[in-house]
């Protein structure tokens, strides 16, 4: 007998959300990996702050008190981001050791295989993003869109990890190697800097700001950053929330199709 | 030539030959697998185009010492890649220890000593890549060398210089922990002292704990050391305290290194 839609959707759940515990507790096994993310985007921000002061006078750039402040959203993406290859990298690992095979033969849907690991990720992100914000508050940053910002701003750091979390899945179905989903990394790295988030893109020149326009890491920095300093803004929310959520459904679409071609021709 | 000094002339020989064949070892691993200089190459590289593109508007603050961004962030993208290059050099090293090659080298008669020395004129070697690399970008950015050509010999020693002192460093982590996992811990510090330096802005734009701290850090007076014919004349006033803090951090390391090679040897 076919089980009806909803009991389904209950089981889809319940598997997802016991997958997604999994990864939690892997990650929380493991934390000597998700510290690198959080020590070096505070020690970065704490650097600038203290040599950049300067550059905050500049014509163009814009009226921030401090540049703890402004560097926030980068510290935010850039910790997110040192983790955010991690569903696709824990998948591949489970393709390596053939866990991925044994959850295949067991009555596991296809879509929470891919979820779980996705939730995992989302869950770090989101304590990570939480931290980061917190100690920015804590040493003097101003958030002037008030908590409810505080609350978009956490948000779109979760969802670009899934942005970022479904391209690692399809590279993990793919290749089902951990070192081509780890060879993504220098990638994610580059496309931070390449953007706004250090500097303001006005006082760029040449390629590198037509890049940097271009970069919808700073589509995504930018409206956060106004967020923090300008105030509320349902049209910088709507920004900041849509384009990491387009990436994550364009994203995740593809690795869902990656799977099922994958498992489809095996 | 008396008996005592024909064995001594022969030890020394004993030390350089093996110190040349780990040495030679390291280079012929990088020629059979080249991905393997990817990062060492790659990231100095990014460094220095990202940060030249994203911080060129700073030569427009009053007090820079260039109006050219790349004369100041070659030489620190290009120690960057240097640090890299070291612990990478302490890398292998570790990979030796994980599949048990380096207990057949500790098996051999003679002195451990070479066997520190082989890597480390590896590391420094190997440091010539990145440095190559990022001149050449740079040159391409518009790099003067308004000391002249000996402009580029101080950088090549400073990188040597720093890539040696790293890969002691490294190496006295990685015989004291013999895996490769303790090498994030070499490379959260490499990355911590590089930028708690006057890598990106000179001393004066620094304030706070960040100035007292750029002061004392031995590197600052290695990037004065390699950045001066950058920036104009070399002088013996910027080159000795860069000769002494390389001299310095190099008998640090090394005194490490080869306390912890004995203990691991004992």
């Amino acid at each position: 007998m076919r089980p009806d839609s909803a009991t389904g959707l209950r089981l889809a759940g319940a598997q997802t959300l016991a997958l997604t515990r999994r990864s939690v507790f892997t990650e929380w096994r493991q934390l000597g990996n998700v510290l690198p993310g959080i020590v070096f985007p505070l020690l970065l921000a704490a650097v600038y702050t203290h040599q950049f002061e300067r550059v905050i006078l500049l014509p163009g750039f814009p009226v921030v008190d401090s540049f703890l402040d402004f560097v926030l959203p980068a510290s935010l993406v850039q910790s997110v981001s040192f983790g955010a290859t991690e569903a696709g990298t824990e998948l591949a690992r489970d393709i390596e050791n053939g866990f991925f095979d044994r959850l295949r033969s067991s009555p596991c849907g296809r879509l929470p295989l891919l979820l779980g690991r996705l939730g995992g990720a989302l869950v770090v992100a989101a304590a990570k993003g939480v931290f980061i914000v917190a100690i920015f508050l804590a040493f003097g940053a101003e958030i002037a869109g008030g908590p409810a910002a505080a609350v978009v701003i956490v948000a779109t750091a979760v969802l670009l990890v899934l942005a970022i979390g479904g391209l690692g899945q399809v590279l993990a179905i793919l290749t089902g190697s951990q070192e081509a989903v780890n060879a993504t990394f220098p990638l994610v790295f580059t496309s931070i800097f390449v953007s706004s988030a250090f500097f303001p893109t006005n006082l760029m020149s040449g390629w590198f700001r037509q890049v940097a326009e271009a970069n919808p890491v700073t589509w995504i920095i930018d409206p956060i950053r106004r967020l923090i300093l300008e105030g509320w803004s349902w049209s910088d929310v709507g920004q900041a929330l849509g384009v990491p959520l387009v990436i994550s459904a364009v994203t995740v679409t593809m690795a869902v199709v990656t799977l099922n071609r994958k498992l489809g021709a095996s | 030539m008396s008996a005592s000094a024909v064995a001594h002339t022969e030890g020394l020989g004993h030390v350089g030959g093996v110190a040349l064949a780990i040495c030679g070892r390291g280079m012929r691993r990088i020629r059979a697998r080249p991905t393997l200089i990817m990062p060492v190459l790659l990231m100095p590289l990014i460094f220095v185009i990202s940060f030249t593109g994203a911080f060129g508007s700073l030569t427009r603050v009053e007090g820079y010492g260039t109006d050219n961004v790349f004369n100041w962030m070659a030489v620190y993208a290009a120690l960057q890649g240097a640090v890299f290059a070291g612990v990478g050099g302490a890398s292998a090293t570790a990979e030796d220890l994980e599949n048990g090659f380096f207990d057949r080298l500790l098996l051999t008669p003679g002195s451990r000593v070479p066997i520190l020395v082989g890597t480390m004129a590896y590391s420094a070697l190997r440091s010539t890549i990145p440095t190559t690399g990022v001149l050449f970008v740079s040159v391409l950015g518009g790099l003067s060398l308004a000391g002249g050509p000996l402009a580029l010999l101080t950088v090549y020693v400073a990188t040597a210089g720093m890539a040696a002192v790293f890969c002691l460093v490294g190496l006295a982590v990685v015989y004291r922990f013999r895996t490769m996992r303790s090498m994030i811990l070499i490379q959260v510090f490499g990355f911590s002292s590089m930028f708690l330096s006057t890598g990106q802005v000179p001393i004066h734009f620094m304030n706070g704990w960040l100035h007292a701290v750029a002061r004392v850090n031995p590197i600052t007076n290695v990037l004065r050391f390699a950045r001066q014919g950058f920036l104009g004349d070399l002088t013996w006033a910027m080159t000795w305290p860069g000769l002494v803090a390389l001299g310095g951090m190099s008998l640090v390391s090394g005194t490490l290194a080869v306390w912890q090679l004995r203990r691991l040897a004992a």
